[in-house]
């Protein structure tokens, strides 16, 4: 294989690996605030896609504005479940909260399946799928854009946590919640905004591969693949997350090359087995003490 | 009281099969299957806390064994079947158990999850063995001259095995095993400084649920008598954890109830497909929210 082909098939696994990114970011996110993972975090983003496209269809909105659309109907969405379901589980054992999560998960999938449809749907997209040359090397514009886009999601979530009032809570409260709250903030209203952010972040990433997967209700999956990368980096490290995501994007795209081609859809779960065997606090993850 | 309830419990479901229409005495066999699998399931996530999302896998795994076994060596007795079926799933359960004490909560679930996936690729791929997608017809159980080839006939096979199965587990939950169990799920550290080896009966807790559940699948393999491996899929995992999450995390009996209802639910459903999910979905939420133990609990509070 050329080497501007790898470059290729390397560049358009970055992309895919920038959604996987997002999405381990916007589970690291809940998990830091709440200790809890959010099993729908991937139906969510689901549901922002599907409103996005509802916008741009049937009220004819252009197509950034539906995209927008989308985004803050996530935040919404997770803003409610946090406010009626989440609060009221909140003395509850993680283990509740996990369940409940999943609950969620088939409720939000079999909801848009009747809302909407469950077959697959195409998904306007912002950027071309035709290659380009960049100098030596094709890329897909696509992969550039969904790269360009991620990153600067990133860029603004790292301003967010270091630069606001509302980021220093967020970290406080992931370091030590009582500490947290005798400092005055308001633990509560950080678990809800933390809700949001990841909701936004998820949407974000469901916007951005929706057009290369198609939309329907089976893209809540990718939250697996988020899964893994926020395992891969290490749970509750932010750049960790972002490394693994951009880690397992390029395997799943080197895989087929060198290994059977229907392997690619376990790729994501071996990786998963393999790191959680060998070292499950992932390549950044710090080991954490348990208290009775 | 108890003691007549149980027996008429007994009465009825011995005499299901003779009042019952044919479709009705099959989805009973469903209940006693799916029943033992809770069963297994509730000894893992509600007696030691270990979360799985994977009893599908084992499920497969106990139901491929005992159709492949019953293939190639057909004047094996079922019991026998049932029990190699059972022992191999075991077996797996182990060689998944150990490296999973060091996961916990979450990663456990995940890994688990994996697990269930990677064994329905398997099947898919070893297609030499199992027939991949093209599926697996199950020849008839036998005991000795006997073929089992009526609803009923399986109907009793899977109720008495499912009997056995109940009396061992409420068994194993009331003796050191049961309450060393249960002190690890409500807190590992303190069973840990009680003197309980929590490695130990996280082990066990997985291999006894892997039997449990491989048996179930043999069963399973012999009540629908054709396998393929998209059957078993993660959400039937789900299903799987809606029973006991329904009947109540930590009791025997309660996973039978959940079995029943979500048994009989998921069979009233069928011409509601994208329903059930939703109704599924909404039974977890409620239950964790609304009523921790599930019947169990509420029937303890009862009486």
């Amino acid at each position: 294989m050329s080497g501007s082909a790898l470059a290729h098939v390397i560049v358009s696994g970055l992309a895919t690996g920038c959604i996987y990114g997002l999405v381990a970011l916007s589970l690291v996110i809940v998990y830091n605030a709440t200790r809890t993972v959010n099993f729908a975090q991937g139906e969510m983003l689901m549901v922002s896609a599907f409103v996005a496209w509802s916008a741009q269809h049937t009220a004819g909105l252009p197509l950034l504005a539906a995209l927008a659309c989308g985004v803050a109907a996530g935040g919404l969405l997770a803003l409610l479940v946090e406010r009626v379901i989440i609060r009221r589980a909140l003395s509850a054992t993680h283990w509740d909260v996990l369940i409940i999560t999943l609950g969620l998960s088939l409720v939000l999938r079999a909801a848009a399946g009747v809302v909407w449809t469950n077959e697959e749907l195409p998904f306007p997209a912002l950027f071309s799928n035709r290659p380009i040359a960049l100098g030596p090397v094709r890329v897909a514009p696509v992969s550039l854009g969904v790269i360009g886009a991620s990153l600067v999601l990133m860029l603004a979530l790292v301003a967010l946590f270091r630069a606001t009032r509302f980021g220093r809570a967020m970290r406080a409260v992931a370091q030590n919640q009582t500490a947290a709250r005798l400092m005055g903030i308001s633990v509560e209203r950080v678990y809800a905004g933390a809700w949001v952010l990841a909701a936004v972040v998820g949407a974000v990433a469901g916007v951005l591969i929706a057009p290369v997967t198609f939309l329907s209700t089976k893209m809540g999956l990718i939250a697996i693949n988020g899964f893994t990368a926020a395992v891969l980096g290490g749970f509750g490290s932010m750049p960790g997350a972002v490394v693994g995501g951009m880690l397992l994007g390029v395997i799943e795209n080197l895989a087929p090359l060198y290994l059977p081609t229907g392997i690619r859809y376990s790729v994501p779960f071996l990786v998963m087995i393999a790191i959680l065997l060998a070292r499950p606090r992932g390549l950044f993850g710090r080991v954490e003490r348990r208290k009775v | 009281m108890r003691r007549t309830a149980l027996g008429l419990a007994a009465v009825a479901a011995l005499g299901w099969p003779l009042v019952a229409p044919k479709y009705l005495v099959f989805l009973g066999t469903l209940v006693a299957v799916n029943a033992i699998v809770a069963i297994g399931l509730n000894l893992l996530s509600g007696y030691t806390n270990q979360l799985s999302f994977g009893h599908a896998g084992f499920l497969a795994i106990g139901a491929y064994v005992a159709a492949l076994l019953t293939l190639h060596v057909p004047a094996l007795p079922v019991p026998l079947t049932l029990l190699v079926a059972g022992l191999a799933t075991a077996l797996v359960g182990l060689a998944l158990g150990i490296p999973c004490l060091r996961l916990e909560g979450l990663y456990l679930a995940m890994a688990t999850l994996a697990f269930g996936f990677v064994v329905t690729e398997a099947i898919t791929n070893l297609d030499w063995l199992t027939r991949g997608n093209d599926g697996l017809r199950v020849p008839l159980a036998r005991l000795g001259p006997w073929a089992l080839a009526t609803d009923a006939a399986r109907y009793y096979l899977a109720v008495a095995v499912a009997a056995a199965m109940i009396l061992a587990a409420l068994n194993v939950a009331a003796t050191r095993t049961g309450r060393a169990f249960l002190a690890i799920r409500t807190s590992e550290i303190a069973a840990q400084a009680s003197g309980i080896n929590a490695a130990a009966y996280k082990t066990i807790a997985f291999v006894l649920s892997a039997f449990y559940t491989g048996v179930a699948g043999g069963l399973f393999a012999f009540v629908v008598g054709f396998l393929s491996p998209d059957a078993f899929d993660v959400f039937l995992s789900v299903d799987f954890l809606v029973m006991i999450i329904l009947g109540g995390l930590g009791s025997v009996l309660g996973s039978v109830a959940g079995a029943a209802i979500v048994t009989v639910l998921n069979d009233s459903l069928a011409g509601f497909q994208a329903f059930r999910p939703l109704i599924f979905g909404a039974i977890m939420i409620i239950c964790m929210l609304f009523m921790p133990g599930g019947l169990a609990a509420m029937a303890r509070r009862k009486s």
